[in-house]
């Protein structure tokens, strides 16, 4: 049994042939239906992200998986492409090496966000379209599950997913959160109409934030954004009454001077009535005067405050990488050791049907010499066969699995064959 | 079954929390997939426990059931502890037990050390002493639960002023909930200790009527530190009220609720070892108890 995959990321192919190698869900499927007409007998799984496009082939010793070049070449016809261009970009590898892969792949280890989540969904979607499309089968079954179960473990038993990364979700997840409870009893001020704004809404309106003002030197730009962001434009000249009545700010303006100085806050500040007011400063230059962060009650981050902590989140996940390495490994041997003892069966198999027929023939010669036994006599009997039979396979069976930890033990089951006379 | 409940003795649970601790403390170390369900698995191993002990004393007891300083000790740390496993199950990565399980255990440490020997009894004294052992309790509960929102609180917004991300292996309340609890937990506490010590006044005058009493021991320690402790308790719950709608009121607030907690330990502390009449017999309630004995 033998599992080959070949593939590649953002990490080697540029970027204008990953879009051109990339395959829908559609594609996928078509793509699949021309593997199982050109590979019969042979089991497929394609992996296709905007990062990644790989594709899984396993397979028994009578259909053993196509080589690397094949999957190439089939890779390329399937997108139009030449496969002189894909050749030296994508990666591949065979058995151990790609099973382990693939169990990086589904925890995040060769993601380019280290851990991040998305992944397993992916995995999940690609394997369900296999099964759809009827590529998959028992060996890609065995080892998809067992890559969403190394998922899983990576995530419950390491850290490495459970920092955020992205500047809006530390500031909302990290810090935000860290302030308020809730969000839907809040009100949200948007400051400016940068990037990074609606990013942090779409956090923000996740949490549950209602309520939320847009403001913009240019009432049209904050007429435009309100309608877009769902929210409702107010009057730059009411800066200060809005920062009254805010709860939470995100600022973002392109000024080149600071929106919202001390004494302009200090208006603000009178009229709050002490509540606690979050300011997620994320424009270059800043918006807000840094000293306004000093007030009582007043939580202010700028972009290199949450850059900081997202850069702190990155080395807690490469703190984690060793942890989830090793859990990989571990679940690769296992694997390897479960696909390495199921290979032996039809030997197993072969060897306990001989010895059966040869038991049954015995059995049979021995009841007709031996017509007046009776029914009870004649099962002792048999039951005494089977048992002996059984006694004397334990020790070559163990051997043969232990043997099977290590790898495929070639070596024994043609030792088995060739002693026993085991006809493929 | 029942040789089985009368053989759980104070150590079965006290050890069972004891692990919860040890449980809780290793969330700074390591992580790990079944801390939760072991921390969960001893610490209602131990209430279990716990709760048949003190079912088989208040059934087993010669005297009115749970009347002697060792069970109000046992008490409190019975009810700290389901508030324990309550939070804990709510709130999964919230180390509240390290925080709380102390002090379960230091009030478990308290009973051990503290007279196992009945508060005395006549109806008045039952109905009475009942409301203000039941008053204290809640009282120091709820002082217990407010330091450790406030410890929390404090931690969270150290947190947030150095701009760090959350702690490693554990995600603390929101400031919002924290200083709510904070406030909450300041009001019921200084509430139901006034209430508690009011509730002993008349507990003494109606021994003094009933002429079970002598003199009121207004002079005995135990009332002096207890007023000492009722006066903090409505002090700082005043303060918190003030100061509720100021910036820094939350802070305030959460330093007040560990000065609190600081003030109730030292109080009992000094309860443990110092000289009282405090809760003991009086010669005329021992006399009325052993009229009554004889009658029956």
């Amino acid at each position: 049994m033998t599992v080959a995959f070949v593939g590649g990321t953002h990490r080697t192919v540029p970027l204008d042939l990953r879009e051109r190698l990339a395959f829908s869900a559609a594609q996928a499927a078509e793509a699949l239906a021309r593997f199982r007409e050109r590979f019969p007998g042979r089991e497929g799984v394609l992996l296709s992200t905007c990062n990644r496009v790989e594709f899984y082939a396993a397979g028994a010793e009578a259909a053993a998986p196509p080589a690397a070049a094949e999957l190439v070449s089939f890779l390329a016809e399937c997108r139009g492409i030449d496969a002189g261009l894909l050749a030296p970009v994508l990666a591949a590898d065979r058995d151990e090496a790609a099973v382990r892969h693939l169990f990086s792949v589904a925890a995040g280890l060769d993601s380019m966000v280290l851990g991040e989540p998305q992944i397993v969904a992916q995995v999940k979607q690609a394997w369900a379209i296999a099964q759809e499309n009827n590529t998959a089968g028992p060996l890609t079954a065995g080892m998809f599950q067992a890559a969403l179960r190394t998922a899983k473990r990576v995530a419950t038993e390491t850290g490495l997913g459970r920092e955020r990364l992205s500047i809006p979700s530390v500031a909302v997840a990290d810090f935000a959160s860290g302030v308020f409870e809730r969000f839907d009893d809040k009100r949200v001020l948007l400051i400016g109409a940068g990037k990074m704004a609606a990013e942090t809404l779409r956090y923000l309106r996740v949490a549950g934030a209602r309520d939320v003002v847009v403001l913009n030197r240019t009432a049209g730009r904050a007429d435009g954004l309100a309608a877009r962001l769902g929210g409702r434009a107010g009057r730059f000249e009411d800066l200060v009454a809005e920062l009254a009545a805010a709860d939470l700010v995100v600022s973002t303006t392109g000024a080149t001077a600071p929106v919202v100085t001390l004494d302009s806050f200090a208006g603000a500040e009178a009229a709050r009535g002490g509540r606690p007011l979050v300011v997620l400063d994320l424009a270059v230059p800043r918006d807000f005067d840094p000293r306004i962060g000093g007030r009582p009650g007043v939580w202010l981050y700028s972009v290199d405050d949450l850059a900081a902590a997202c850069e702190a989140n990155r080395r807690s996940r490469q703190r984690e990488l060793p942890a989830a390495i090793s859990i990989v490994d571990e679940e690769t041997h296992r694997f390897m050791g479960d696909l390495h003892h199921r290979s032996m069966a039809p030997v197993i198999e072969r060897l306990r049907a001989g010895w059966n027929e040869t038991g049954e023939a015995e059995l049979e010669r021995l009841f007709r010499r031996l017509p007046d036994l009776d029914a009870a006599a004649r099962a002792e009997i048999r039951q005494a066969f089977d048992r002996y039979a059984a006694k004397l396979l334990h020790p070559p069976l163990a051997s043969l699995r232990s043997a099977s930890r290590g790898g495929p033990p070639h070596g024994l089951l043609d030792a088995l064959k060739r002693l026993f006379d085991l006809k493929d | 079954m029942i040789e089985f409940i009368s053989r759980i003795s104070v150590v079965c649970f006290a050890a069972s929390y004891a692990v919860a601790l040890a449980c809780e403390a290793s969330r700074l170390l390591f992580r790990s997939g079944v801390r939760g369900a072991a921390m969960v698995a001893f610490a209602t191993a131990g209430l279990v426990a716990h709760t048949l002990f003190l079912g088989w004393r208040a059934a087993h007891e010669p005297s009115v059931p749970l009347s002697s300083a060792f069970d109000w000790y046992l008490l409190a740390a019975w009810v700290l502890a389901g508030g324990y496993l309550w939070l804990t199950i709510a709130n999964p990565r919230a180390p509240v037990g390290l925080v709380m399980l102390p002090l379960v255990l230091g009030l478990i440490g308290a009973a051990q050390v503290s007279s196992r020997e009945p508060f005395p009894q006549s109806p008045a004294t039952q109905i009475w002493g009942a409301v203000h052992g039941v008053f204290n309790l809640a009282a120091s509960v709820a002082v217990a639960l407010g330091a450790l929102a406030g410890l929390a609180w404090l931690l969270q917004a150290g947190r947030l002023a150095r701009k760090q991300a959350p702690f490693r292996g554990f995600r603390l309340p929101s400031l919002e909930r924290l200083a709510q609890a904070t406030a909450r937990s300041a009001s019921i506490a200084a509430s139901t200790a006034a209430a508690g010590f009011l509730s002993g006044i008349v507990l003494n005058a109606v021994n003094r009527r009933r002429g079970l009493l002598e003199t009121v021991p207004w002079n005995d320690p135990v009332v002096l530190r207890m007023a000492a402790v009722v006066a903090w308790l409505v002090s700082a719950a005043l303060v918190v009220r003030a100061t509720q709608r100021r910036p820094d009121g939350p802070r305030i607030a959460a330093w007040l609720s560990l000065v609190g907690l600081a003030v109730l330990t030292a109080s009992i502390v000094w309860g443990l070892f110092g000289a009282t009449r405090h809760g003991a017999p009086p010669a005329a309630a021992a006399r009325v108890a052993a009229a009554e004995d004889a009658r029956r």
